[in-house]
């Protein structure tokens, strides 16, 4: 069979709708009953060079569910949130499980004006052995990636360049 | 039989960084990008994302004598992956500019009229054959902000969910005969030019199509392949 090749990806633009990303970062909820777990808020502040944050940015995020299981049609495991004037955004979610030799951890994608392509990362909520936190070179921007807990909420900010620049995945 | 996603050939893809479109060099990571393995979190995927994000009009063109004004197009894309297979109930979204050039969005300062009758975003779902269809019309061109006299080209925003997390497609869609493609910053950030081709339509023999509309053909070929036999 003749191999196809992978379309360009093209960077969202500045006017990506705003319905398109309304109501979407809480994965709390679906079909209006309520998702087994410890209800958790991720929230972070995206930043680009020299610290600027970054308004309208889209990020999708993708987990397992409390029992570390990423085919429960219970919970779909998946959200969208944009960020605000001030760069900030906010999940709300269950806290995933271990699944399958990976430490809990929510998997994250990021679309934006000037980004030609999508960005992923991974936010971790304590510090491994994971084999995708193992597999971040030098190991000193691994700890970029493991969230600060404050109650029930998480903090995880994310700067795409530049001083404190967040280690991200391009496979 | 398992699935597997390769590395992008750069050639086909983007520079991340990109001369003429300033804001690429403040957002695109100066770091370079990590390698990690792929297990059940790459190569899964939400099933039935169409109940966290509901489906959104089939049509942008306006309802009933409330016509959007512009030339009417009928867009046919097709959802593939890297083997040829069609994605069948896949979430597609779909978003542009109206004919003057002017989206609906409050962050677009542009100085072209709104048009009451049109209708900027669509979500659908692919059919069988992989295929969504969307009547809608033909987007203007725009100047960019600040940037030199750069105006892109008329094109389609296209954002669709492939069969697994790494295969995610967030792209643009072009027309054909366009002489704003030569110049494009976005479009030719692609270097190779066959791969630059693809992101064009085609527009279909117009003796075939709807008697109103012209109708363009799009391709939107997302990442990931059938493991070969044999392979660990």
């Amino acid at each position: 069979m003749k191999r196809l090749i992978a379309s360009a990806e093209m960077t969202t633009g500045p006017f990506f709708p705003r319905e398109f990303a309304q109501g979407a970062n809480d994965l709390t909820v679906l079909d209006g009953k309520k998702s087994v777990g410890e209800v958790i808020e991720i929230i972070g502040r995206v930043t680009e060079l020299d610290g600027t944050p970054l308004d309208n940015l889209i990020l999708e995020i993708w987990q397992a569910d409390a029992a570390g299981r990423f085919d429960n049609p219970e919970f779909l495991g998946w959200g969208r949130a944009a960020t605000d004037a001030n760069g900030v955004f906010l999940f709300k979610t269950i806290k995933p499980g271990v699944s399958e030799g990976r430490a809990p951890h929510v998997n994250f994608l990021l679309l934006y004006s000037g980004l030609m392509r999508q960005l992923q990362t991974v936010m971790f909520f304590e510090d491994g052995p994971d084999p995708v936190l193992d597999a971040v070179q030098p190991r000193s921007l691994r700890r970029k990636l493991i969230s600060q807990k404050k109650g029930n909420i998480w903090t995880f900010d994310i700067c795409l360049r530049g001083e404190g620049e967040t280690p991200f995945f391009g496979d | 039989m398992a699935y597997q996603v390769v590395p992008r050939d750069p050639h086909t893809q983007s520079d991340g960084v990109v001369p003429g479109y300033a804001q690429t060099a403040r957002r695109w990571p100066s770091q370079p990008l990590q390698r990690r393995p792929h297990g059940a979190a790459e190569l899964g995927a939400p099933r039935g994302l169409e109940r966290r994000l509901p489906l959104l009009r089939g049509d942008l063109a306006g309802r009933g004598a409330k016509r959007a004004l512009g030339q009417l197009i009928h867009l046919r894309a097709r959802v593939v992956d890297e083997d040829g297979a069609p994605l069948a109930g896949a979430l597609v979204e779909v978003w542009h500019c109206n004919a003057a050039g002017k989206y609906i969005h409050a962050n677009d300062s542009h100085d072209a009229p709104p048009d009451p009758n049109f209708y900027g975003a669509a979500r659908m779902l692919t059919g069988d054959s992989g295929l969504v269809e969307l009547r809608t019309i033909k987007p203007g061109a725009y100047p960019v902000p600040d940037a030199g006299g750069w105006w892109r080209p008329p094109h389609v925003h296209f954002s669709v969910w492939g069969r697994v997390w790494l295969a995610r497609l967030v792209t643009q869609m072009f027309f054909p005969g366009e002489p704003l493609n030569e110049s494009d910053a976005i479009l030719n950030a692609v270097r190779d030019p066959e791969a630059r081709a693809r992101c064009i339509a085609r527009l279909a023999p117009t003796a075939q199509g709807p008697a109103n509309a012209l109708a363009y053909e799009y391709q939107l070929v997302v990442r990931g392949r059938k493991a070969a036999p044999g392979m660990p």
